[in-house]
């Protein structure tokens, strides 16, 4: 079982869609995927029509008998399932910390579902915290959206600062997000990215109506524009990515 | 519903129902009723695969090749109760999880199918129609299939298919499936086991289970011993026959291998028929499943080689892979040329009409010609005596062995420890199961060490052949120096083997072993 993160340290840069869609196109690829909403504001749990409920909250996840398989719901995709988020997920680093040894409590959430899925996806709220520390030590590989700023650079800089001294570091991989290709700033800043950083991932995702559309349409772009460019660009990005983390 | 195991929410194995057709309106009717939409019913078609002995089934999981649409769309799924299903598409119908694309569904089912074919078991096509109940979210919560007007392409069956309706829970929303079940249920509608697949399986006698090619049967102790001795090689001839095809048209190495397996015990198994079986039938019989076992020994010896190809390779230093691309190339000629000719051997008349007349042999009655001196003991004690004796020569030939023994000997008793398993294992049921088992794994310890001597003698025999072959054809001075350092490899290997030897026999001959087995075999010859 691999476990991907969908990360940044800055918000609005996309991760939910990146989940849902990656979600899905390695669910085409054949594997069993469980996409884990820990965003308390649970935009992933409801593009999936789950309804945003934690029996027992963050409190009872992050305690010593804390199952995150009692949590899971099948999505209308069977092959994908997901773990829910609630707004109890807001206070998830309080009650992390009162575990002995939270990052090793995070990763035995996991532990028990090794042979029932192949991947795990989890869509991280933003910001460096706790429960992101636990992902970063449980992760194999963090995906990283970039929007095409300035500041979104620094971010990544800032992240890669982070875990640089960190023991056995997830792979990060960072890709150009919410491109609007019309923008020459946009056409810059995704060149320089992919020249400075030597991991980024050549897919660009575009910030397109079509996106957009997954809060009204509640589903994958490949579930209701199969077709669109966007949608092609996911399984690409995907493609990148399972080349990584299964070389 | 069954509630598995899991350490998923809720994945409950499908209710199946058998309708009859004129009762299917009727039950399309409550579901929709209920909440459910069904899609337009449409022409459907689904290949399901398992390897030739079932491991799938055995692992509990279902591989079906479904036609998606007219465009001829193809798509594998991979599912099973309590288990996250998982799909692929694919071009065509996969011969092996390695036509698939590299990922997680290829993993998977390349370490359940390890180096077996996936191979067609059934294929159907029917009328179906994929129904859903969604929650006030929109949210499918539960999901029912129905299958109607369906033939058997694969086996071919006039069986008459009965209507098939299935309810999947979604994980997560066990109530709603159940109330789908308790709906139709109430309709009048009889409850199946297992699932779809399984229900046409059984209508087709299909046997899911695929083909098991264990060598025990069960024997009396105190039958008469041509009884025994004729069901250990009815049972064999089975296997021969079952693996026959499958290496002809070489659906994977395993067909082969278990051919040629169940050929040599049936040589050993006639070997220890003396006095038992009639010497013209015993004797002739001997000789032609030497012919058939020695014809398949080129063929399998390059198959091993390819096989264990990587493990040899592997370890050697960086870039030697690369320049014994001409070795891999000129065995794999070789190979189609050893699968040819024993392709070719096994098509023969000669071959065919001797395994039709044995196996007819074996399924006519006993006759007064079959009555030798030793066919009417009690088959416990005449096999306890032939163990017993072929044990001796296994521990006499090894006591010999010593590290300057010529390579000849030592397959010598290879060949000896061989034909003690075989006999071991064809007679098996005779014997307690603990101290049966306990004893093939000391044997099996010695022979792991024999086989690695062994093997790598005769690898490097070949690789002889092939270094002057590729010599004389011009090969590069890299492929020639990579030759070298595999030669030396190899050389490493049998030295190694040869070093342990004498550790592994001290293992096996101990004086507790040979106690266990005396007491062993006097429990089937009081």
């Amino acid at each position: 079982m691999k476990i991907v993160a969908t990360y940044s340290i800055k918000g609005g840069v996309g991760k939910t869609t990146t989940a849902v869609n990656l979600a899905h196109e390695a669910a085409v690829a054949g594997a069993r995927v469980l996409l884990w909403d820990l965003d308390p504001q649970g935009a992933a749990t409801f593009i999936a029509r789950v309804r945003p409920s934690l029996k027992g909250g963050a409190a009872r996840l992050a305690g010593s008998r804390g199952q995150l398989g009692a949590a899971i719901r099948a999505t209308d995709d069977p092959a994908v399932h997901l773990a829910p988020a609630d707004f109890s997920l807001r206070h998830l680093d309080i009650h992390l910390r009162q575990a002995e040894h939270p990052r090793r409590r995070f990763a035995m959430l996991l532990e028990p579902l090794t042979d029932a899925y192949d991947v795990v996806l989890i869509d991280c709220a933003p910001g460096i915290t706790l429960t992101s520390e636990s992902v970063f030590a449980t992760a194999h590989a963090l995906v990283v959206p970039v929007v095409p700023s300035a500041l979104s650079h620094r971010t990544l800089e800032q992240l890669d600062d982070f875990l640089r001294d960190r023991p056995d570091p997830p792979l990060v991989l960072p890709f150009a997000s919410m491109v609007d290709r019309r923008k020459t700033l946009h056409r810059q800043h995704v060149a320089r990215l992919a020249e400075a950083v030597p991991e980024f991932l050549p897919t660009v995702i575009a910030d397109t109506a079509v996106v957009e559309r997954m809060g009204s349409q509640r589903g994958p772009v490949a579930a209701y524009a199969p077709r669109a460019a966007v949608a092609i660009a996911y399984r690409r990005l995907w493609a990148d990515i399972a080349a990584r983390v299964w070389p | 519903m069954d509630r598995r195991s899991s350490t998923v929410a809720t994945i409950m194995a499908p209710v199946t129902f058998t309708i009859d057709a004129q009762d299917c309106g009727g039950v399309v009717a409550s579901l929709t009723e209920l909440g459910f939409v069904f899609e337009p019913a449409r022409q459907a078609r689904t290949t399901t695969l398992d390897t030739f002995d079932g491991r799938l089934h055995r692992a509990g999981l279902l591989l079906d090749l479904d036609e998606l649409d007219e465009s001829g769309r193809l798509e594998l799924t991979l599912s099973g109760r309590g288990v996250v299903p998982a799909r692929v598409g694919v071009v065509a119908l996969p011969r092996s999880p390695g036509d698939l694309p590299v990922g997680p569904f290829r993993s998977r089912l390349e370490r359940i199918t390890g180096l077996r074919a996936l191979m067609p078991q059934m294929e159907r096509v029917t009328r179906r129609r994929a129904g859903a109940w969604c929650n006030d979210d929109g949210k499918i919560v539960a999901r029912a299939f129905l299958e109607n007007e369906t033939r058997l392409l694969m086996p071919a069956s006039s069986a008459a298919l009965p209507v098939t309706l299935e309810i999947h829970d979604v994980a997560g929303y066990p109530k709603w499936a159940q109330r789908a079940v308790e709906r139709v249920a109430a309709l009048g509608v009889a409850r199946t086991e297992g699932d779809t697949a399984a229900l046409y399986a059984r209508a087709a006698g299909v046997d899911s289970g695929g083909f098991r090619s264990s060598p025990a049967v069960p024997l009396d102790p105190a039958a008469p011993a041509v009884e025994g001795f004729r069901m250990v090689l009815a049972n064999l001839a089975r296997t021969i026959r079952a693996n026959w095809q499958g290496t002809i048209d070489q659906m994977d190495t395993e067909f082969l291998h278990d051919l040629r397996i169940a050929l040599r015990r049936t040589r050993t198994v006639l070997g220890a028929a003396k006095g038992v079986l009639a010497p013209d039938v015993r004797d002739g019989a001997r000789e032609r499943f030497g012919w058939l076992a020695g014809l398949t020994g080129p063929a399998r010896d390059l198959d091993v080689y390819l096989l264990e190809w990587d493990l040899y390779v592997n370890p050697l230093e960086p870039g030697v892979a690369s320049a014994l691309a001409p070795v891999r190339s000129l065995l794999m000629r070789r190979t189609v040329n050893a699968h040819a000719e024993l392709e070719a051997a096994l098509r023969s008349e000669g071959a065919s009409d001797f395994i039709g007349g044995w196996t007819r042999w074996l399924s006519e009655p006993i006759g007064e010609t079959d009555r030798e001196r030793y066919a009417g003991r009690p088959m416990g004690v005449l096999v306890a005596k032939r163990i017993a004796r072929h044990h001796a020569i296994v521990i006499e030939r090894g006591s010999l062995i010593e590290p300057t023994t010529p390579a000849d000997e030592v397959h010598g008793l290879r060949k000896d420890a061989k034909r003690l398993r075989y006999l071991v294992e064809c007679f098996g049921s005779l014997l307690p199961d603990a101290s049966r088992r306990r004893f093939v794994n000391r044997l099996k310890a010695l022979q792991d060490n024999l086989g690695a001597f062994q093997d790598a003698e005769v690898h490097a025999a070949m690789l002889r052949g092939v270094a002057q072959e590729l010599h004389e054809a011009g090969a590069s001075a890299d492929t020639m120096v990579a030759i070298g350092q595999l030669a030396e490899r190899l050389d490493r290997q049998r030295l190694d083997a040869r070093a342990e030897f004498a550790e592994r026999f001290a293992a096996f001959d101990t004086r507790a072993a040979r106690r266990a087995l005396k007491e062993t075999l006097a429990a089937i010859a009081p």
